[in-house]
């Protein structure tokens, strides 16, 4: 099987590595850089649990190959909280609302409303109604909660953006 | 509330879930997560008939693939594994038994005819093209009626034969003098159809075999470890004290995970005749297609009622398609369970109900949150039924025939006796919160703009954890729940719990037990599970919502026997009698005088280093184990509206409003009964309008992407509105399960609610789900039924 050689940055580190060309990201994020907070739960892009942000953008890792992320910036859930273990203000607003339960889904609403709120902070218009809200989050499926607690917290977490200096190194 | 529960401070608190900093973090170690030693990963390759014999399987090109480690056919595993039975003595219960993977009939599209197990699963896959399979095709049964022709094929031969896994009629109170009284008889059909768990995570397991010791470990995500060690043990043929069966974060399981599957079986095997770690997790399409789905029953009713509305008596009977293989639990305990919940809160004089189990060329029927769950669709619809025949409203209907406190105790017609049942409760408050004339004025406006507007009802009854009599009556034991509780060294705390949580948060509710029953820190708290080597034993893990009282119980039970002992050194080292202690953060001080104390910690240091010089006669074990029996149980309660709006051009049903009023006693920790009742009515909703475990006549499988099985997301889904009563009674543990009854209940009311817009329009009632906007225009009558 052909490899090729990447260089990637995940979570402000560069990494190098030589990968099979089949190898997917999401494979390459959890199995080569052991970085397992990127989950998979269905591998055809429907769920959304694998969302990373890559060179600014939330984008399926699933469906995608390590090899076109090569001299790309990515960004992980692993990358969020701050080195003392500080949350995320995103992090920290899905926890005051009890936003999930079992946990798979997680990483991938995370990095969706983070990447909402980092396009909140450039100034770009983002979604301001609670169904607004529900719809920017369809490409995110979770089966415990019925949504409801998660547009609570994606709702705090987009209020805050912007505004809050604390937490948080990404 | 008389007698009374002594809790209180955390307890009742929508406290911060100690889970979150783990999950959010993506610090958690769900089953893909784990990476041990030389770690080999499986692929099965499955069966792509519904129904064959398998004429030859040639795995010689697999096994050439540069990293495959071996392949096992299904010869292969049958040599080093015991068929999967599980066969009970249930009277007429005609259980196969069958192999971890198939070697000489198919029986489904799925099911595993060979393992690769290879350095990687990029490999695995790969070399599993290359097995070459000869499947000789048989005649597939794709219905419970096709199962039950005359003539049809049997897919077990003599072993089930006709392939009625199980069938049965049971009778309570007289029942010809029912329907002799009646004024009306009131006949309705459901035939619902298969829907699947889906858990965001699939199943699997990593299995790790120490060659030296001869150590089997087996990490899963299951919900129950301990059931799955007993179960496995026996299979693969290892000695049960050398086997370990672990869990850590699980990604959901809603009931698919409370049973032991062939996959299980053939990954430990493969662990131990390699000697090392192999790493299953199937992928989703592996998981729509072959994991199992549920909730494939249909059911007919007739009900004699008097001209008021009145039930006089109840004829049901159910014909459950079972799939080709039986798992845990048998399927006789599904219909024992419907038998038993159907008449719900409602007084009912009468009742026959019948089944039929029958096997198909399906993957096997699951527990779904709320197996049972199509006794409140069905009894909940025939009740808006009763109401239109007899002219009354769907609420007149309902408070004519509601048990109410005041009736209790009394039996119900399948002899379990309510008490503190608040079904009429509820369901009066409901009532209450909503205007029916309204909403009436409403729906003519709308429909004066062509618009269609729906409303639907529905109550019930939960058996979280139910009673003695309940459990006994549906034939499935009620065990009691044990809890093992350590104050440490250090004066903090370890509970072990047989609990395997999977999302229900049983780390947070059970801290806030243990923080306000012991007087410690809810952070100085931790909760062990998913390990049968640290927790006591239990049959049942997490499932049927059993954990708000039994888990409760047995950790209130337990830190008030560690409290006692801890107490009754404080009275010689303090000089105080113990109605004069107190504990509070971990410190025991005289009330009143706070210079008086001594922290618990020099306590337990003492008792776990010089327990002969604590003062004598007083207990210095410092770790119990609390068995709690549930103080007889009880039920869990709830009733739903549900607002609607037909589109009458693409079908499309958009739920308007959603309400809740909901009775699980005594809140342990409010935002966590508020998640489970939301995402079950989620799952419900989503079981209704959308999913769909689909199969074509031959025994394909049609819906094998989230692509075609539609899993509802943020937009199809209302904001849901929940009332909470805490009626309580007189139990220490006054806490109900909640885990259940949003999916139970959600679709009755759903359904009642798409009956009334239908009824508007001059159109029949529902008679078959999922109610896609395909199915909806058939109703509506604007396309032809294909």
């Amino acid at each position: 099987m052909s490899t090729r050689e990447i260089t990637v940055t995940v979570n402000g580190r560069k990494r190098t590595a030589h990968v099979e060309v089949r190898r997917t990201l999401a494979d390459f994020l959890r199995e080569d850089l052991g970085l397992t907070a990127t989950h998979l739960g269905c591998e055809h892009g429907v769920c959304g649990a694998c969302t990373v942000v890559v060179d600014g953008h939330t984008e399926r890792s699933c469906t995608q190959l390590a090899v076109q992320a090569d001299g790309r910036e990515i960004t992980t859930v692993e990358g969020l909280a701050a080195a003392d273990g500080t949350l995320h203000p995103v992090q920290q607003a899905l926890r005051d609302n009890h936003s999930f339960q079992c946990g798979f889904c997680t990483p991938g609403f995370v990095m969706s409303i983070y990447g909402m709120c980092e396009e909140k902070k450039a100034g770009r218009p983002v979604p301001c109604s609670r169904e607004e809200i529900r719809e920017e989050l369809s490409g995110n499926i979770c089966r415990c909660t019925g949504y409801q607690s998660i547009v609570d917290g994606a709702e705090a977490a987009l209020a805050g953006a912007g505004t809050d200096t604390t937490g948080g190194q990404a | 509330m008389a007698g009374g529960s002594a809790i209180s401070g955390l307890v009742g608190a929508s406290v911060h879930r100690k889970e979150d900093r783990t999950i959010l973090t993506g610090t958690g170690r769900y089953i893909d997560d784990v990476q041990e030693r030389g770690m080999l990963h499986c692929h099965f390759l499955r069966s792509s008939v519904a129904h064959g014999r398998i004429v030859s399987i040639d795995a010689s090109a697999a096994r050439e693939v540069e990293g495959v480690v071996r392949v096992f056919t299904g010869a292969d595993m049958s040599a080093i594994t015991e068929d999967l039975s599980f066969a009970q003595p249930i009277p007429g219960l005609n259980s196969p038994s069958y192999p971890a993977i198939a070697h000489d009939v198919v029986r489904f599209v799925g099911e595993p005819v060979a393992l690769v197990v290879a350095e990687s699963r990029y490999i695995a896959e790969d070399a599993a093209g290359l097995i070459e399979i000869d499947i000789d095709p048989l005649d597939p049964v794709m219905s419970t009626t096709a199962g039950l022709a005359e003539g049809a094929p049997e897919l077990f031969g003599e072993v089930v034969p006709g392939n009625v896994v199980h069938t049965d009629e049971q009778l309570f109170g007289d029942i010809e003098a029912a329907f002799s009284q009646a004024d009306h008889v009131v006949e309705q059909s459901l035939d619902q159809h298969r829907w699947a768990c889906n858990p965001m995570e699939t199943r699997g397991g990593v299995a790790t075999y120490e060659t030296g010791s001869g150590q089997l470990t087996y990490e899963a995500s299951t919900q129950t470890t301990h059931t799955l060690r007993f179960l496995l043990a026996g299979w693969i043929r290892h000695p049960i004290h050398q086997f370990r069966v672990t869990a850590n974060n699980i990604g959901g399981g809603f009931g698919l995970k409370f049973s032991a599957y062939r996959e299980d079986v053939a990954v430990c095997a493969a662990a131990k005749a390699i000697g090392g770690a192999v790493k299953w997790v199937e992928d989703r399409n592996e998981h729509l297609v072959a994991a199992g789905s549920a909730r494939e029953e249909q059911l007919t009713l007739q009900a004699a009622v008097k001209a008021d509305g009145t039930l006089l008596g109840l004829r049901v009977t159910m014909k459950l398609d079972a799939g080709a293989y039986p798992i845990n639990p048998p399927a006789t305990v599904y219909a024992g369970l419907v038998r038993t919940t159907l008449p719900g809160p409602y007084k009912l004089p009468a009742y026959q109900f019948r089944h039929h189990i029958v096997a198909t060329n399906k993957a096997s029927y699951i527990s779904l949150r709320g197996p049972w769950a199509v006794e409140t669709l069905v009894r909940e619809r025939l009740m808006d039924k009763i109401a239109e025949t007899c002219g009354i409203s769907p609420v007149e209907v309902r408070t004519r025939n509601l048990i109410t406190l005041d009736d209790q105790p009394t039996k119900m017609i399948t002899n379990v006796t309510l008490e503190h049942v608040t079904a009429a409760e509820t369901f009066q408050k409901l009532v209450e919160m909503v205007d029916l004339d309204e909403i009436r004025r409403e729906q003519e406006a709308a429909r004066k703009e062509g618009r269609l507007l729906g409303f639907g009802v529905g109550t019930f009854i939960e058996p979280a954890p139910g009673t003695q009599e309940f459990w006994a009556a549906v034939g499935f034991p009620f065990g009691s729940e044990p809890c093992r509780i350590r104050i440490e060294i250090d004066g903090k705390v370890t509970a072990f719990t047989p609990q395997t949580p999977h999302g229900q948060s049983h780390e947070t509710t059970l801290s806030q037990l243990i923080a306000d029953e012991l007087g410690v820190g809810f952070d100085d708290i931790r909760i062990v599970y998913g390990d049968t080597d640290a927790t006591p034993f239990s049959m049942l893990g997490t499932g049927g919502s059993r954990a708000a009282t039994m888990a409760s119980g047995a950790v209130v039970y337990g830190s008030r026997e560690l409290r006692k002992r801890v107490l009754e050194i404080a009275t010689h080292i303090l000089e105080a009698s113990v109605d004069d202690l107190d504990i509070a953060d971990g410190v025991v001080s005289v009330k009143g005088a706070p210079g008086a104390s001594v922290p618990m910690a020099q306590i337990a240091m003492g008792c776990w280093l010089a327990p002969d010089q604590m003062p004598p006669g007083t207990n210095t074990e410092m770790e119990f184990v609390a068995n709690y029996d549930g103080e007889g149980g009880g039920f869990s309660q709830a009733s739903h509206a549900c607002w609607i709006e037909v589109d009458q051009d693409t079908g499309k049903i958009e739920i308007k409003r959603f309400l809740v009023v909901e009775d699980c006693g005594k809140m342990i920790n409010p935002a966590v009964v508020e998640g489970q009742v939301i995402g079950g009515i989620a799952m419900g909703v989503g079981g209704m309008l959308l999913e769909h475990s689909a199969y074509s006549d031959d025994g394909q499988y049609l819906t094998a992407t989230f692509m075609d099985y539609l899993m509802p997301s943020a937009p199809e889904l209302p904001e849901i509105e929940i009332e909470h009563l805490e009626f309580e009674s007189d139990k220490v543990v006054g806490s109900r399960g909640v885990g259940e009854g949003g999916t139970v209940l959600a679709p009755a009311a759903l359904l009642n609610a798409i009956d009334d817009a239908l009824a508007q329009v001059g159109r029949p009632r529902v008679t078959e789900t999922p109610i896609t906007p395909t199915r909806m225009l058939e109703l509506l009558g604007v396309i032809e039924k294909e």
